[in-house]
């Protein structure tokens, strides 16, 4: 893919929640209230957000608990749709917002893979290529990947799950710090493996509270407050705003 | 894609147990069991009192189970829902599908039960298919509107646990429905259940085809319920995402 092209444009984003301000979570209480409070009340999550993301790019997103990051990343990748503005997403999404979603616990490795795939709206083709990618990539045996997945570690969760995620090259990768978890050899690997989707052009975006990794593999970087976007720049600039934000002397 | 889900429900639904399928035919073979004991001498007046029962706990069976699944497929897969752009709608269906392969499972040793006890197979037996795919398509619309109330208001379930016995009994399942009291029928008749049910037995146990009148009102219920589903399904969709 060329490099340079944008891949993800935002104008004007606003996202709405239509949460439970009164959190009902039952028809009694509900009836009780006798009709007084409303059951579902509109609120702005996200506010006058542009950005564009060209392909090839590792953009990283941060802020704090709660301003926003984790709606954006499900922006981009189609789970909600603004209520207002414009979000162009151009290319196939592989999304990992949270870490071996989708796995069913009773079903084997290689029945997760199938499915998995299907969910994240992948076609199943070339599935040998898959299975040889998802294999050498998560370095489960062929004995691991036969086994129910509720037997898994968490380290082998993630394993399988990043494999999943990265086999047939995406176009725009998400990650929502979801490599946390794993261990130091893993991340070395997940970061090669994202690495090399970079260099073939797939666009990349990061969510993290931990600035130095943000910093470790991002180009650009983004700060997240209160639903919008107040700063983009160089992960160097956008870091030294986000100390300031926090109060952290830089 | 909403292939591959309902195949897992089905492969969820058997894999941890050693005998399987046999599971789901335990429950409709108790009720069975209890009926033919205490009420077959109840009723004089009905031939074959044992595939009448059966006849009607199949379809009930399908239901209750198909229900309830139905309701919790939007919250129970809910880490998906909020991390994956998949439709929520695929949930419910698959759980429709799943329920209908199970019932098409049934069927086959549902035959040998009810050849047992001298049912003899016919050609008109196929017109259950169209009834049980009607039936399919009510239950699908009815749970679809309790699985979108579900994610807001998790007593839905409760509620409904409540209620089932109460349809149960309120529908001629177990006892025929001329047994009703004149003033009392049009109780029974306002029942969508008892028009799937008594469609159901015209087939399997008069060995009668259902008239025009009866199709017209199956395919009616069943464009009813689905409608009422899709419109509460649609209010409450943008909800969704905050409150799973």
């Amino acid at each position: 893919m060329e490099l340079g092209l944008p891949m993800i444009e935002l104008h004007d984003v606003h996202v709405d929640y239509m949460v439970q301000r009164h959190g009902f979570s039952s028809i009694k209480s509900y009836l009780t209230s006798f009709g007084t409070k409303r059951l579902l009340e509109r609120k702005r999550i996200l506010h006058g957000v542009d950005l564009r993301i060209d392909s090839g790019e590792c953009f990283g997103i941060v802020g704090r608990n709660g301003s926003g990051k984790s709606t954006l990343l499900r922006l981009l990748a189609g789970i909600v749709e603004p209520s207002k503005g414009v979000a162009n997403i151009r290319g196939r999404v592989a999304p990992m917002l949270a870490l071996g979603v989708g796995l069913e616990p009773e079903l084997s490795g290689w029945e997760n893979v199938r499915l998995c795939r299907l969910l994240m709206g992948h076609e199943h083709r070339d599935r040998d290529a898959i299975r040889r990618y998802v294999s050498t990539f998560s370095g489960l045996s062929d004995e691991d990947l036969a086994m129910q997945v509720k037997r898994y570690s968490t380290g082998m969760m993630a394993r399988l799950g990043f494999a999943i995620a990265t086999a047939t090259d995406p176009e725009i990768l998400l990650i929502d710090e979801v490599l946390a978890v794993g261990d130091v050899a893993f991340q070395q690997q997940c970061y090669r493996r994202i690495e090399a989707l970079k260099a073939k052009g797939c666009t990349i975006v990061f969510v993290s509270h931990m600035l130095g990794e943000v910093q470790r593999i991002c180009d650009r970087a983004a700060c997240v407050e209160a639903g919008t976007i107040v700063k983009v720049g160089t992960t160097h600039e956008v870091g030294m705003y986000y100390h300031e934000l926090l109060g952290i002397p830089t | 894609m909403v292939r591959a889900v309902a195949w897992r429900n089905v492969r969820l639904r058997y894999k941890s147990s050693m005998l399987g399928f046999v599971w789901t035919l335990l429950n409709p073979l108790l009720f069975l069991l209890i009926f033919l004991l205490i009420f077959s001498e109840a009723f004089p007046q009905v031939e074959n009192y044992p595939v009448f029962a059966l006849s009607g706990l199949i379809l009930w069976s399908f239901f209750a189970t198909s229900s309830a699944h139905v309701m919790g497929a939007l919250v129970e897969n809910a880490a998906v829902l909020r991390s994956l752009a998949v439709p929520p709608l695929v949930f419910p269906l698959a759980q429709v599908l799943a329920g209908l392969f199970n019932l098409g499972m049934s069927f086959v040793p549902f035959a040998f039960i009810l050849h047992f006890f001298g049912r003899v197979p016919h050609g008109t037996d196929v017109l259950v298919i169209p009834i049980v795919l009607c039936f399919a398509v009510f239950i699908f619309g009815l749970s679809l509107a309790l699985s979108a109330l579900n994610v807001f208001f998790r007593d839905i379930g409760l509620l409904w646990n409540a209620l089932l016995p109460a349809m149960f009994y309120l529908t001629p399942i177990a006892y025929p429905s001329d047994l009703v009291p004149e003033r009392m029928r049009w109780v029974m008749e306002v029942n969508p259940l008892y028009q799937y049910i008594a469609a159901f037995r015209e087939v399997l146990y008069h060995g009668r085809i259902p008239q025009m009148e009866t199709w017209v009102i199956l395919a009616g219920l069943a464009c009813i319920s689905a409608a009422f589903g899709g419109m509460v399904y649609r209010f409450f969709r943008p909800g969704f995402i905050a409150n799973y």
